[in-house]
């Protein structure tokens, strides 16, 4: 998951000069059997353990439960889950905004137990429902603002911002109050501000939520590019499934406070493509279906779809007996197709809850 | 601390090496090299978004002003209707009092509702993940805000001496050193309601009618009982008066009453601010603090 751009640049400041050392050690020398100038150092997250219960006696919600997860530098990471899952409250936890009643987070190595500062030196959050920057500024202002109190001299990264805006198609706004900007704009300029001061774990919390389609994809485009430029360790939470489908390269699913699935996108669509096949005809008759659950696994019966459909656990060499099968109980098939997963159906498949249907986002126990 | 290591260098490699050297050469500063903010940073950047909001949007100062002044001019023209020449032998002090609350009521609901909207902005959870954390910002909002205060009240204090045809002691330093001193208590008690309204966001409201509570703490008899003096604002009161009424400059308090008031100011600033951090950690306990 690690992607190079994050190896090529230097980690967090209170690494840079160690790194820079080991670096010159290693390039001067054969390794040793111990770390190499390739090593990409501690992971940007690491969470052992970690409970957050809210409330007491029988009202109490167990928002996490005894949760790890490392992540990577570099890796752009999904938070998938129902309402109440515990993402939001993961996510404040690893951000120090909620904090925890057991077990310990990690950022970049930095115990934030032992120092806020230094862990969270270069950290940063656009959270849903907030506004995150202050709109009687303008976008630039606001750059300049949030650079500076994430720690960096805003002049010594003007050109930076500069950059930024150009990016987000924001360089015309640049002097304007962000109040008078489009909700997208708004987003644009949070996202901005997020990444003014250089911050290298960037979450973001429902980044496309309230956007129309064309600025969702436009936002989705710039974060994907961000990612692969910058080399941002990225954590989305996001209940928009084409969200997290297009910008991440792992998924961590969670229900009821644990994880549920974690795995890189591809492998989670893999795993459930497995070997359904759907097949649409007017002779999918009750008797015929009832016929086909006793040989196959029936996935799911459409009755409202023009033909009705069935969809069968039927894959590979299994096919050629569906179509025996079919032709044995006198189905014509008028379309026959394999099933190509989607993140959705991997959800409700570990969860057995839709993410979108019931809220998500990070409207979990905390909030 | 943190703020002083350096940071991380340039991220952007394609970017960089299509940059000439005479860019950075010819735009010094601009080099896009990140460098550590330090707190001359930090202070910087909060007083100059104050004042930006300030000159940017001057109606609320104004708003405040006209509002200060029409309430003074219906106590000053009813008091005359009903006390007529008992008005007029204590005007110059009703004055100072006036002053001194509108500069109370100023740094008082500025701090707390300030704190109030960070939190339904979403801002202050993003300041407790920054290297500084929200408490040296908040300070920092708070002195914004006592300068600010200042200007707004001395146009009031203006134009109460023109209508009234008052005449006070206005040394600068004194004036300034007196009545600031008085409000930075207030300012604590503004932290301490900011820190409340994290906890328990509908109360806010209510804690504005704490202002009106000042006029009982600015007309404290601290001579009859000298105990109200450790309250905020009596025993400044009390100084402010002599010092614009009588002309007793700073320096010819007595260092006990200098101390006291130093001492009370501090003493609930800190009080304040504890408050407020203990307000906030019970907050990230709770998990409530960004909530709205």
């Amino acid at each position: 998951m690690v992607r190079s751009a994050a190896n090529a640049r230097g980690g967090p400041r209170e690494r840079d000069e160690t790194d820079a050392a080991r670096d010159e050690q290693s390039s001067g020398s054969e390794p040793s059997g111990g770390e190499s100038s390739d090593d990409p150092g501690p992971p940007a997250l690491s969470i052992e353990g970690l409970t957050k219960r809210f409330g007491e006696g029988d009202d109490a919600v167990l928002a996490v439960d005894d949760v790890s997860l490392t992540i990577e530098r570099g890796s752009v990471v999904g938070l998938l889950g129902p309402n109440g899952a515990g993402k939001t409250t993961l996510i404040k936890c690893a951000l120090g905004i909620v904090v925890p009643d057991a077990g310990s987070v990690r950022v970049f190595g930095n115990d934030v137990r032992e120092g806020r500062r230094a862990a969270y030196a270069d950290v940063d959050a656009m959270l849903e429902g907030a506004r995150n920057d202050y709109w009687r500024l303008t976008v630039r202002e606001n750059l300049r603002y949030f650079a500076t109190i994430s720690g960096v001299d805003p002049d010594s990264v003007a050109a930076r911002h500069d950059r930024l805006l150009d990016r987000l198609d924001l360089a015309d706004k640049a002097d304007t109050p962000v109040r008078d900007l489009s909700r997208g704009m708004k987003q644009k300029v949070s996202l901005a501000s997020v990444l003014a001061g250089g911050a290298e774990l960037v979450f973001l919390d429902e980044p496309t939520l309230g956007l129309d389609v064309e600025s969702a994809r436009t936002l989705r485009a710039e974060l994907r590019r961000l990612a692969a430029e910058e080399g941002l360790t990225i954590v989305v939470s996001s209940h928009d499934m084409t969200t997290i489908e297009a910008v991440c390269d792992r998924v961590v699913m969670l229900s009821n406070g644990r994880i549920v699935a974690d795995d890189g996108v591809e492998a989670l669509l893999g795993a459930a493509a497995s070997d359904a096949v759907r097949v649409a005809s007017p002779d999918l008759t009750e008797e015929a279906v009832a016929g086909l659950r006793e040989r196959f696994e029936v996935v799911g019966v459409d009755r409202e779809a023009t033909p009705p459909a069935v969809t069968v656990a039927a894959g590979g060499d299994r096919l050629y007996d569906l179509t025996d099968a079919l032709r044995a109980a006198g189905v014509t098939v008028s379309d026959i197709r394999t099933v190509q997963p989607d993140l959705e159906e991997v959800f409700l498949e570990r969860t057995g809850s839709v993410p979108g249907a019931v809220g998500s986002g990070l409207g979990g126990a905390s909030r | 601390m943190s703020a002083e290591t350096p940071r991380p260098g340039p991220r952007d490699g394609a970017d960089e090496a299509a940059r000439t050297d005479d860019t950075a050469a010819t735009r010094p500063g601009i080099d896009d090299q990140p460098r550590p903010a330090t707190y001359y940073h930090l202070a910087r950047a909060v007083l100059y978004r104050e004042y930006l909001i300030f000159v940017r949007y001057p109606a609320n100062a104004i708003g405040g002003i006209v509002v200060s002044l029409f309430f003074f001019g219906a106590l000053f023209l009813g008091g005359q209707l009903l006390a007529g020449q008992a008005l007029t032998d204590s005007i110059e002090g009703i004055v100072v009092g006036y002053f001194l609350w509108t500069l109370s009521v100023g740094a008082y609901s500025s701090v707390s509702n300030d704190i109030g909207s960070e939190v339904q902005w979403g801002t202050l959870e993003r300041h407790i993940t920054t290297p500084f954390g929200f408490a040296p910002v908040a300070l920092l909002k708070g002195v914004a805000k006592v300068v600010r205060t200042f200007l707004t009240s001395a146009v009031i204090l203006a134009v109460m001496l023109v209508v009234t045809g008052t005449r006070l002691s206005l040394a600068p330093v004194t004036v300034v050193a007196v009545a600031g001193l008085s409000i930075v208590s207030v300012l604590g008690l503004g932290f301490a309601a900011g820190g409340v309204t994290v906890l328990y966001k509908r109360i806010g409201n209510w804690l504005n009618l704490l202002q009106f509570g000042f006029v009982g703490l600015i007309s404290a008899p601290v001579f009859d009982l000298p105990w109200t003096r450790v309250l905020p604002l009596a025993h400044g009161s009390a100084m402010l008066q002599r010092a614009m009424v009588d002309g007793v400059r700073l320096w010819e308090f007595p260092i006990a009453d200098l101390a006291l008031l130093v001492a009370v100011a501090v003493g609930y600033l800190l009080g304040g601010y504890l408050v407020f951090q203990l307000a906030t950690g019970r907050a990230r306990r709770l998990g409530v603090l960004g909530d709205y």
